[in-house]
């Protein structure tokens, strides 16, 4: 087809503000937490207080008593509506009401309904729930011992057939065990000049999005449709039709904008029990839950991480063992998912020919572990790029050059087998090291006030296979809309395709519409998560905008248009149409190729493409308080050729800043099973004096070939590095090495003085 | 429970308006309930976050922890009175320009917060911005671009008013 | 939250006689701040609810007297203390202090007189006013009486106030020579609760203390006068070996609570440190920052 001379310009590459920009500067940008429907009810939640328990009675007499109170539900009126009401992305584990048995302090055991929430908040202080309370377990690496069990009997989701074998298991807390072996680490670590083993672990954080969870379901008896804050409303809407036991057209799921998702308002939340609840009630119900009740939801999974590298003579690593537990907490959700398809990184970005890995799924008595912005990959990186720059500290070796000794490049095969592809893991380590000035001397100062200065590089994959689904609809006046269920929480998605539709149909991005997520309109995605939508959501979009040209440019022909000519589309409907009429319509399909892994967890084609990103940091240490002060931030990373480089840019930074909390003093305070810091004046999240005063955020130049337009996706990426590069600035700085997360003040000070032999005490 | 339903009446985005609430209403509440006024919104409920920041007789105070009883004989300003016509405040104008939002939840507050400081402050520098919106939380984090986004619009002020 | 009454009295006899002295659930409101928390965490559940609004002009207003004294109204919000010239003039320590005190909305809401009766150990403003020999008026049923805000504070989350007492006024005695100083010293994220306060007021002349208050909070269940402390520092120089061995003290004398902020082994190193740092900042020499 000859090139068209663009009208417009080139769409992707534009730094154009988010097209939803006004809506959320003038507060008129809808939400499902601030969502009001006629007749609606509201649900309160009574928890479980116990971790680990058998429900002796639920007495809910007097809480029904109440004026005003609509009903009164537990899992026995649930199972009147969904007789199966287990749900969950791997495993169908989680009952939507306790059945029998509480697993977790904060578990949903019996829900209220009321006009007014202040009323039905009122009735759940009058149930009154008995326990008979049982042995339970907290930690991921005991837990492993299978001494105590969280579950009688696994329940894997049928779909996945690698899961296949785990249903049925009883005796165990191990949801899932992914092992990858490589050549053989035991004659690597024999014939290593140097072995060195650490183990390392991290916190129980969570999301925490501004706008808690929230789902509005009204019920019929021909449909049901669903209003929730998802990332994934294909799946809300499969699940959900599962549960049903309905045809998936019969189900309609309607996402306004997030308040923040990073990963927490995948798969089903609260819509289960909006759906439970509205047939019961046959009014319409919402479960908006509160700051608090977030704690008792979802979060990101603790774990523990032991790593062992053999290092020959020459400094290069030959063998590298790696052992991750992973806390899931009661209910597997996405968890099994997370232990397989980043477990198998677990080695980092390293060219290393003796690799084994274990990465273990575990079910513990807390609050459910899930997806949360990085997938696993940031505590991965935490111990292997703290472990890797303890090696080249005690060898003696630059931590930059060490690393590049041993990275990984394109043509080499990563620990699974498969080849890398641009993946411009060198350039980011380069750059970094650039910006912190690595090659020139540096000042530690002498007095109170110590400096230092670390960095870390990792990589991740993609979850894989997924498929993404979209449609391009030009209108007869030649206006475009695009239909995609891509979720749009805040990283500019909605942008960033308006641009490739843009940039295929050469018009600008701006007059593109994107209709709200919504399954009757929107087709089928896989979810928004994982970075993953960029990538094929982008090129679904592309495929899709491309047909949609394809189409215009065969009516032209038809017309008798002249080649080359650019008569507005108008026109050319009139011509056809006899008036403004018709529309021409482009679908795109997108999946990628993926082969799984084999026994050894090997495989040749585990990603469609490489995540590649790093963080450098310098900061300041007060020797005699432990504080430490983070002055500059630098965040690299490969995202092939940017479609937004201003998003791109602002994905970098917030990320880290996220990151940032993480690192330095977010913690789920667990006592006995309770949460004891269940809200924002006990848990803090970072603030803008939080912020360190110097931060970078770049790309560098590189090219995804297999993406769309060269791109792929941001959103996690400047998570990986942040955790570690600081230990290794501390490390720099005054000689201290932290091993867990967070590194707070007082572990720092502790660390400080157990180095000068006289350790702090235990009160 | 018995409660002693009220009438209140104040100026609500330069109107005098006149509703009934109840005594542990919060002012959140009313405004969403009784004005379908949604851009104050309750996210942490400890007054921590700014999300439901309003503006009280030209003080910004977290509505989530201020009865809506108290509001009788005050002048309450929400975000949506900044562009009442449609044309953008230039607070407004400069947050979207310097990309100051990703979710937008906390953007309301962040908004209002500034039209308060710029008021009381016409030139802020970085450590009085900071400080005035040390209470505002944005889990995007997108702070470094609300900094700018304060200065812009100091200086988009300051010429709107001499020109 | 529980539905409950609301009266608006119109006077400070009034307002008091319409609390019931032996009734946990009838409780005056201020700014609302605290007791909003309160509310909505379920721990208080009130019947009824006697706002002070109404009092705010009486009860609100800053004056200094001739010799220096400052007079606060107890319900005045927290920014207005904070813009004050007066209070700057008297006690600039106050302004300092009220910069990472909370946030601006809540400062702008909450008045003192209702944080000093919340007397919640971690906040900001008492141990600096302990430290300025601040005093509170307080009028009962047939009464009034007065007394310093180290009195006032008891207990955790405790005061001397009887249940139907109003604080009506804070009085801030001129300061003269005397230098003070706040630290809060945080130990998770910058602007979190602290996991130490300490404030100090010195009158010193060189290098030599002449007179000194020394207050830990925060990491004490109320805010607390470190007297031995003060005491090996009263008409001593303060030169670094004598600053340690204060500094030893305090951490000694403080009983010192653990929490998710930090152990009692880490506060206590807080607090030996921050005491040679706080002497120091407040015996340097006026306008100089710390």
């Amino acid at each position: 087809m000859k090139a068209i001379k663009p009208q417009v310009g080139h769409q992707v590459g534009r730094s154009l503000p988010r097209l939803e920009a006004r809506e959320k500067v003038t507060g008129r940008a809808e939400y499902t937490h601030l969502m009001q429907l006629p007749g609606m009810l509201q649900a309160k939640i009574l928890r479980s207080t116990v971790a680990h328990g058998r429900i002796k009675s639920i007495d809910t007499t007097d809480a029904k008593k109440i004026p005003g109170v609509f009903g009164v539900y537990t899992s026995d009126d649930i199972q009147t509506v969904i007789p199966d009401p287990y749900y969950g992305p791997a495993f169908h584990d989680q009952p939507i009401l306790a059945i029998g048995k509480v697993h977790f302090v904060g578990e949903p055991v019996a829900a209220v309904l009321a006009a007014d929430p202040h009323i039905a908040e009122q009735a759940t202080q009058r149930i009154i729930a008995e326990y008979e309370e049982l042995p339970a377990i907290f930690d991921e690496v005991e837990a492993a011992e299978n001494k105590v069990l969280v579950h009688e009997e696994l329940k894997p989701a049928g779909t996945f057939a690698d899961l296949k074998h785990l249903k049925g298991r009883k005796g165990t807390n191990i949801a899932l065990d992914f092992r990858l072996r490589r050549g053989d680490v035991d004659k690597g670590f024999a014939s290593a000049a140097h072995v060195f083993e650490h183990t390392f672990r991290t916190q129980k954080v969570l999301h925490l999005a501004l706008e808690p969870y929230a789902s509005i379901a009204d019920y019929r008896e021909d449909g049901v449709t669903i209003y929730s804050g998802a990332q994934s409303p294909s799946f809300v809407r499969t699940e959900i039709a599962r549960l049903l036991s309905w045809p998936e057209n019969r189900v309609r799921v309607k996402v306004p904008y997030l308040g923040g998702g990073y990963g927490g308002k995948l798969y089903i939340k609260m819509e289960a029990l909006a759906v439970a609840l509205s047939m019961l009630a046959r009014r319409p119900v919402k479960v908006a839950l509160t700051m608090e009740e977030q704690f008792y939801t979802i979060t990101k999974h603790p774990s523990t991480f032991r790593i062992k590298s053999g290092i020959d003579k020459d400094g290069k690593i030959i063998a590298r063992k790696c052992e991750v537990w992973w806390n899931g907490g009661a209910y597997a959700d996405v968890g099994p998912r997370l232990t397989q398809k980043s477990g198998f990184t677990a080695s980092g970005p390293y060219d290393i020919d003796n690799v084994s890995i274990d990465s273990y799924a575990l079910y513990t008595n807390l609050t459910p572990a899930g997806a949360l912005r990085g997938f696993g990959i940031p505590q991965l990186v935490w111990a292997y790029e703290s472990h890797t720059d303890m090696i080249a500290r005690a060898l003696k070796r630059d931590p930059v050059d060490f690393r590049k000794q041993n990275l990984l490049h394109d043509g080499r095969p990563q620990a699974t087998g498969t080849i890398l592809k641009n993946a411009a893991i060198e350039k980011v380590l380069d750059r970094i090291a650039e910006r912190l000035n690595w090659k020139k001397p540096f000042d530690r100062g002498q007095g109170v006030v110590r400096r230092g200065r670390g960095l870390a590089v990792a990589l991740k994959a993609v979850i894989s296979p997924t498929t993404s689904v979209a449609v391009v609809n030009v209108a007869a006046d030649g206006s475009a809309t695009l239909y995609c269920g891509t979720v749009d929480m805040g990283q500019g998605s909605d942008t960033a395709m308006a641009q490739m539709v843009g940039e295929v149909l050469d018009m600008p991005a701006e007059s593109v519409r994107v209709v709200p997520r919504d399954t009757d309109v929107t087709p089928y995605d896989m979810g928004t998560l994982g970075s993953r939508s960029l990538f094929h959501m982008g090129h679904a979009v592309r495929l899709a905008a491309e047909e949609a040209r394809d189409k215009i440019a065969a009516l032209r022909r038809e017309l008798g248009e002249p080649e080359g000519s650019n008569a507005p589309l108008g026109d050319l409907f009139r011509k056809k149409y006899g008036m403004q009429a018709g529309n021409i319509v482009g679908t795109g399909i997108y999946k990628p190729d993926y082969i799984p892994p084999d026994s050894s967890g090997l495989t040749t084609n585990a990603t469609p493409f490489w995540m590649v990103a790093g963080s450098g940091v310098e900061l300041e240490v007060d020797t005699e308080t432990g504080h430490v002060r983070i002055t500059r931030l630098i965040n690299v990373a490969d995202v092939g050729k940017p479609i937004n480089p201003k998003i791109v840019e602002t994905q970098l930074s917030g990320a880290s800043l996220m990151q940032l909390g993480f690192s330095m003093f977010e913690k789920m305070h667990v006592d006995g099973g309770q949460i004891t810091n269940a809200s924002l004046a006990d848990y803090k999240i970072p603030a803008i004096h939080d912020v360190p005063p110097v931060m970078e955020n770049m790309t560098v130049d590189a090219v995804q070939d297999n993406g769309p337009f060269g791109a792929k996706g941001v959103g996690e990426l400047a998570t990986f590095g942040v955790s570690p590069a600081i230990a290794n600035a501390i490390d720099d700085a005054i000689g201290v090495r932290l091993t867990e997360l967070p590194m707070t003040a007082e572990a720092v000070l502790r660390g400080l003085y157990v180095k000068d032999n006289r350790p702090l005490g235990d009160d | 429970m018995r409660s002693s339903a009220r009438t209140i009446n104040f100026t609500l985005n330069g109107r005098s308006v006149s509703v009934n609430v109840q005594p542990h209403h919060n002012v959140v509440e009313v405004l969403q309930a009784q004005f379908a006024l949604f851009g104050a919104r309750e996210s942490c409920g400890q007054g921590l976050c700014g999300c439901c920041t309003v503006l009280v007789d030209g003080r910004p105070l977290s509505g989530c922890l201020y009865l809506a009883v108290f509001l009788d004989g005050t002048e309450v300003v929400t975000v949506e009175s900044l562009a009442p016509t449609g044309k953008l405040d230039p607070v407004q104008q400069a947050f979207i320009e310097c990309g100051a939002f990703q979710c937008g939840y906390c953007t309301p507050g962040f908004v209002l917060m500034t039209k308060a400081l710029l008021e009381q402050t016409s030139d802020p520098d970085d450590e009085q911005i900071r400080d005035h919106l040390s209470g505002n939380l944005c889990r995007c984090g997108a702070y470094p671009e609300i900094v700018n986004a304060v200065k812009l619009a100091a200086r988009k002020s300051k010429a709107g008013s001499t020109g | 939250m529980t539905p409950f009454d609301l009266v608006e009295p119109a006077s400070l006899k009034e307002a008091i006689a319409l609390i019931d002295p032996d009734d946990p659930d009838v409780r005056p409101i201020a700014g609302g701040t605290a007791l909003m928390l309160m509310m909505k965490a379920g721990v208080f559940r009130p019947t009824r609810l006697v706002s002070l609004r109404r009092l705010r002009n009486g009860l609100g207003q800053i004056t200094s007297t001739m010799d220096g004294e400052l007079k606060i109204g107890a319900m005045t919000p927290l920014t207005a203390i904070e813009h004050s010239s007066e209070v700057k003039r008297a006690a600039p320590v106050i302004a300092r202090t009220m910069r990472r005190l909370a946030n601006v909305r809540v400062r702008n809401v909450a008045t003192i007189g209702g944080a000093l009766a919340h007397a919640d150990p971690h906040m900001d403003l008492p141990p600096v006013l302990i430290a300025l020999g601040a005093s509170v008026s307080i009028a009962g049923i047939s009464s009034e009486r007065s007394m310093t805000v180290e009195d006032l504070l008891t207990g955790y989350y405790e005061t001397a106030l009887a249940k139907n007492e109003l604080i009506t006024e804070l009085r801030i005695p001129t300061q003269g020579n005397s230098q003070a100083v706040y630290f809060k010293v945080t130990a998770g994220s910058v602007d979190d609760w602290p996991a130490l306060g300490l404030a100090a007021a010195i009158v010193s002349e060189g290098d030599t203390v002449r007179s000194v208050r020394l207050v830990v909070s925060a990491a004490t269940s109320k805010p607390m006068r470190l007297t031995a402390a003060e005491r090996a520092l009263n008409g001593q120089i303060a030169n670094e070996v004598h600053l340690k061995r204060v500094a030893d003290i305090a951490a000694e004398e403080a009983d010192i609570i653990a929490d998710i902020r930090g152990s009692a082994s880490y506060k206590r190193e807080l607090l030996r440190v921050f005491t040679a740092r706080t002497v120091r900042a407040a015996m340097e020499p006026r306008g100089a920052p710390h």
